[in-house]
């Protein structure tokens, strides 16, 4: 899950600038101790989960080591310690690859119903793996387009519109009052925006099974089009996530006027009021073909490894960290979105700037759980970014994803015709 | 003419001079500004014209990078203290297995008489050819079954593998004379005194010049500690200079500070024994 | 047998022995993998291993994204290596002409970049090679060159990474030129000087012939090292823009360690393999024919 969550810790400088006193983030951690529990988060996550470890520490007396994994790299680094046996007791990882990790046997199968209730169906659904609990949903991050306030005021709107047609009227209008600046932000390397479009337009995006790509269909090229449109249209610029080197400034100043994110991009703002005060930014649903729907979120959860000689251990661990206390206080600290539906009544969710979200929370888009997603995403997207350059025609583009995916299931298509797996 | 032809040579001399001054410069400034730019304050660099030279120093790269600090209660920090142990560790176990392992490989080929000599050599020389990335994925499932994925041993290993070095220290040794090594065998010494006590001295410069190449080598390896190191507590340091450079792509005086860290211990070992270096890369050729 | 023939296998077997574990083994093992399907079923379960015979290749040839990236790779050695062994000349000749002072001091310097870190001065250059603060957009400007999107534009990419290549490669074969360039023999150099001849001419005639071994080696040399490229995309562009900077090795690496298709990434290795095999006996072939060699 690359692109998305790149965001999130792309963004990770902001949050330094904003503070220089918190400024070394990218790993916290006790000095190493051989009884520790090992616990391994991502981007932010990894960042300030030792923040919540404390309260356990003190109740049950085990010391907990958290190490923080870059997102660009995240991916490969849970496949090679898994493939080398050197994965820690307890990992988060993002549900699009609870499948992946659960085929190849990383993860222990959650022992206890009462781990996985008071959550919402929708989001428990994105951490199984056939049916049975690999993970338990620790927070929802729902895409949404952030947006400048004044300048979408300016082009007329007291908010982006969240229908296609509309929200074009008011990109025209942004473009013409400042041609040499953009609407919105949709780096070329990163798949988050198309995979949402898709999930605005309903498509599917495999079929037989999910053996087969189904890119041509009608659906996802609806979506791909509207992507693309979006560039050739000069309200994106044809930038990948290395050209732009710091996104939040450059939505400061007025590069953009659109900012598709996750909520913890929140956490950059709030550290940067200086350079953008609060009442400068607002936030909606995103634009949808005929209104807004359901789009995917790069929802993250927290799973005990079948390496781990500790399991007790580390469920407590995994019970803590996904209680509503501790996904509020991780509110406060990240802005990220409790998965537990209770959390959701707390006095702190129910700040208007959240209220994008908790519409949303209950039913993200749901993508194949199978172990080639994350590489299918990033296939897709390479392809789309060459529909952008306009080195291929979009009918190419399409056909070229069917060819590719399908070269890429190969395997899961022989093993499912096999009977081997579902 | 005659003085006319003097003052062209003199052109010729200061043009000659200044051309390769200014390369040096041109080669150079990449570096100097690599360090300038780790001593400006956050976003100092990121401005045009591009400052070369800081307006205020500052440390506030460097203890952001190096320094673990307590805040709200949890520890935050780069793991790049760490990573410099590591790398370290690994360069200079490499580098001192590596002259064990091969010193006295080389010098067998060279001087000592055994069946299948020429053969294992030609083998050697034949192996150069293969990339050793071709080994990397098979070795990587190898290393698995030997529970050698994510440790110290699994990156120093390969590095061990030294066939460069081999026929490196034999060139060397070639140059010893064999009559010298018979009339210690005549005096009776036995093949390991020899080699301890007369070769060794003898081979003494080259075993520096080896040890450098090794511990530059082993310092500066990506790929592999990148593919079988896992846990960030044993990272080298490109590989976490990597892991922070991937995702800190503004914080560019961090950055630079990262790589003043990564880059100046071996600039200064090889300053240090430069002469060692290019001598070893001539063959001994090269005078002043 | 002898007791030189005891202590020569004492001497030479440890480290055969680890040479066989960690370089014959494997390779002989890559080529038993690239025949494979192996992928990440396979390491969930050995049993979803199958034989494939020349599945991997056949499937190579028809991946757009391999073709790219043999392109991209071959354009990195085309460019690549004249630049590099060209930039290496030119400081030896200059390095080598009498009047020049304080060589020893230049040679430092010029070689310095050579032992640093990849990963570190890829870090410095992508920089040096942005668009807008770059020192490198700055300095054309004083002659004025455009800015240019260096490492954002699919055009540029691979210029730009060779660019860094050069800078931080060439001093290598500046100190190997410098070796062979001082054992030219004077007294030809003299006679061709009386016979008249121009400072090209005996360049051409006296200094390129003396030299011309070195320069093979050297540059058989550099093909296979730009063949195997790979931090600089990994750190510099991630393999972009529209995958221009997509090395072959860069591409092995992202199908074996990234996606676990161990079985695909094996026969890349191998066709990269051949690709150097292949490049060094045509090169070789050529010094022949000119007798280099």
């Amino acid at each position: 899950m690359e692109s998305a969550t790149a965001r999130w810790t792309a963004t990770r400088r902001a949050l330094i600038a904003g503070l220089p006193a918190l400024a070394a983030t990218a790993g916290c951690s006790p000095r190493r101790d051989p009884d520790a529990l090992t616990f391994w988060a991502i981007s932010y996550e990894g960042d300030y989960a030792p923040h919540l470890m404390p309260a356990f520490t003190t109740a049950t007396g085990i010391a907990v080591e958290v190490q923080t994994l870059p997102a660009s790299a995240a991916h490969e680094k849970l496949l090679t310690a898994q493939a080398g046996g050197a994965l820690p007791d307890v990992m988060m990882l993002y549900n699009g690859w609870v499948g992946t990790f659960a085929m190849i046997g990383a993860l222990r199968q959650v022992p206890d119903a009462s781990l996985v209730a008071d959550q919402f169906p929708g989001v428990l659904q994105t951490a199984q793996y056939f049916g049975r609990d690999y993970a338990v949903p620790w927070s929802v991050a729902p895409q949404a387009q952030f947006y400048r306030t004044d300048l979408v005021e300016r082009a007329g709107y007291a908010s982006p519109p969240t229908d296609w047609a509309e929200w074009r009227r008011m990109a025209a209008a942004i473009k013409r009052r400042a041609p040499n600046d953009y609407v919105i932000l949709a780096y070329l390397n990163w798949w988050d925006l198309l995979v949402t479009l898709a999930g605005l337009t309903q498509a599917r995006p495999l079929k037989d099974r999910d053996t087969r790509g189904n890119f041509a269909s009608p659906e996802f090229r609806e979506a791909l089009g509207f992507y693309k449109s979006l560039f050739d249209d000069g309200y994106a610029p044809v930038a990948l996530s290395t050209d732009i080197q710091d996104p939040v400034a450059a939505f400061a100043q007025g590069y953009f006027a659109i900012y598709p994110s996750s909520p913890p991009i929140m956490l950059d703002f709030r550290r940067r009021t200086a350079e953008l005060p609060p009442e400068r930014w607002g936030v909606t649903r995103m634009p949808g073909p005929n209104g807004p729907g359901r789009v995917s979120s790069v929802s993250a959860s927290v799973a005990v490894t079948t390496s781990s000689r500790r399991p007790d251990d580390a469920w407590a661990l995994v019970r803590h960290l996904t209680s509503a206390a501790s996904e509020l206080r991780f509110q406060e600290l990240i802005e990220t979105m409790p998965a537990r539906a209770s959390a959701w009544s707390a006095p702190q969710m129910r700040q208007p700037r959240l209220a994008p979200f908790a519409e949303q929370v209950r039913e993200p888009a749901l993508w194949p759980a199978i172990a080639e997603w994350e590489q299918i995403q990033t296939e897709v997207q390479l392809i789309a970014e060459r529909v952008v350059r306009g080195l291929m025609t979009l009918d190419q583009g399409v056909a070229t994803m069917d060819r590719e995916v399908d070269r890429i299931l190969a395997k899961r298509r022989q093993l499912v015709e096999a009977g081997r797996i579902a | 003419m005659a003085v006319s032809g003097l003052l062209a040579r003199r052109a010729r001399v200061v043009a000659l001079n200044l051309a390769v001054a200014l390369l040096a410069l041109a080669v150079i400034i990449p570096l100097v500004w690599m360090v300038t730019v780790s001593f400006m304050p956050r976003y100092a660099s990121s401005a045009f014209p591009p400052p070369f030279w800081p307006t205020r120093w500052t440390w506030e790269n460097y203890h952001e990078l190096l320094a673990r600090r307590l805040i709200d209660g949890a520890w935050f920090d780069y793991r790049i203290v760490p990573a410099i142990g590591n790398s370290l560790f690994v360069a200079g176990v490499s580098t001192l297995l590596g002259l064990m392992l091969t010193v006295p490989a080389g010098y067998a080929f060279a001087k000592l008489k055994f069946r299948g000599r020429e053969r294992l050599l030609q083998l050697l020389i034949a192996t150069l050819v293969v990339p050793g990335q071709v080994a990397m994925l098979p070795l990587f499932l190898i290393f698995k079954e030997l529970g050698l994925v994510n440790s110290y041993a699994g990156v120093i290993l390969p590095s061990l593998a030294g066939i460069f070095a081999i026929l490196f220290v034999r060139q060397a040794t070639l140059a010893i004379p064999d009559e010298m090594l018979d009339a210690a065998r005549l005096d009776g010494a036995g093949e390991m005194r020899i080699f301890v006590s007369l070769v060794l001295p003898l081979l003494a410069p080259v075993t520096v010049t080896l040890a450098l190449f090794m511990f530059l080598g082993s310092w500066n390896d990506f790929l592999w500690p990148l593919i079988v190191l896992a846990d960030q507590q044993r990272y080298t340091l490109p590989v976490a200079v990597a892991a922070i450079a991937r995702e800190h792509a503004a914080d560019g005086e961090l950055m630079m500070a990262a790589s003043v860290v990564t880059t100046m211990p071996v600039l200064l070992l090889f300053l240090m024994l430069q002469r060692y270096y290019l001598r070893g890369l001539l063959g001994g050729s090269l005078k002043g | 047998m002898t007791r030189q023939e005891r202590t020569a296998w004492a001497f030479v077997l440890p480290v055969l022995a680890i040479i066989g574990l960690v370089f014959v083994l494997p390779t002989t093992l890559a080529f038993g993998l690239s025949v494979t399907d192996y992928s990440i079923y396979a390491l969930a379960d050995w049993s979803n291993l199958r034989f494939v015979g020349v599945g991997n290749f056949t499937a190579l040839l028809t991946t757009p994204l391999f073709w790219r990236a043999l392109s991209n790779t071959a354009l990195f050695a085309l460019l690549g290596v004249p630049m590099a062994i060209a930039a290496s000349l030119f400081a030896a000749l200059l390095l080598d002409a009498e009047a020049v002072r304080w060589k020893p001091l230049w040679r430092v310097l010029l070689f310095a970049p050579y032992v640093t870190s990849v990963v570190a001065t890829a870090v410095v250059w992508r920089f040096l090679l942005n668009e807008r603060y770059g020192l490198i957009n700055y300095a054309l400007g004083w002659v004025g060159i455009a800015p240019i999107d260096w490492l954002g534009s699919p055009t540029s990419s691979i210029p730009a990474i060779l660019l860094f290549v050069t800078w931080k490669v060439f001093g290598y074969n500046m100190v190997v030129f410098t070796a062979a360039l001082s054992a030219v023999p004077t007294e030809l150099m003299e006679a061709a000087r009386l016979d008249g001849a121009g400072r090209w001419t005996r360049f051409r005639h006296v200094t390129l012939p003396s030299i011309g071994p070195t320069l093979l080696l050297a540059a058989v040399m550099s093909v296979a090292g730009f063949l195997q490229i790979f931090a600089e995309p990994y750190v510099m562009t991630l393999g972009g823009p529209a995958q221009s900077t997509t090395t072959v090795l860069y591409f092995m690496y992202d199908q074996g360690f990234k996606w676990w298709n161990l079985g695909l990434a094996s026969a890349v290795a191998f066709v990269l393999f051949l690709l150097i095999l292949a490049l060094t006996i045509v090169q070789t072939r050529i010094g022949r024919r000119y007798e280099w060699l």
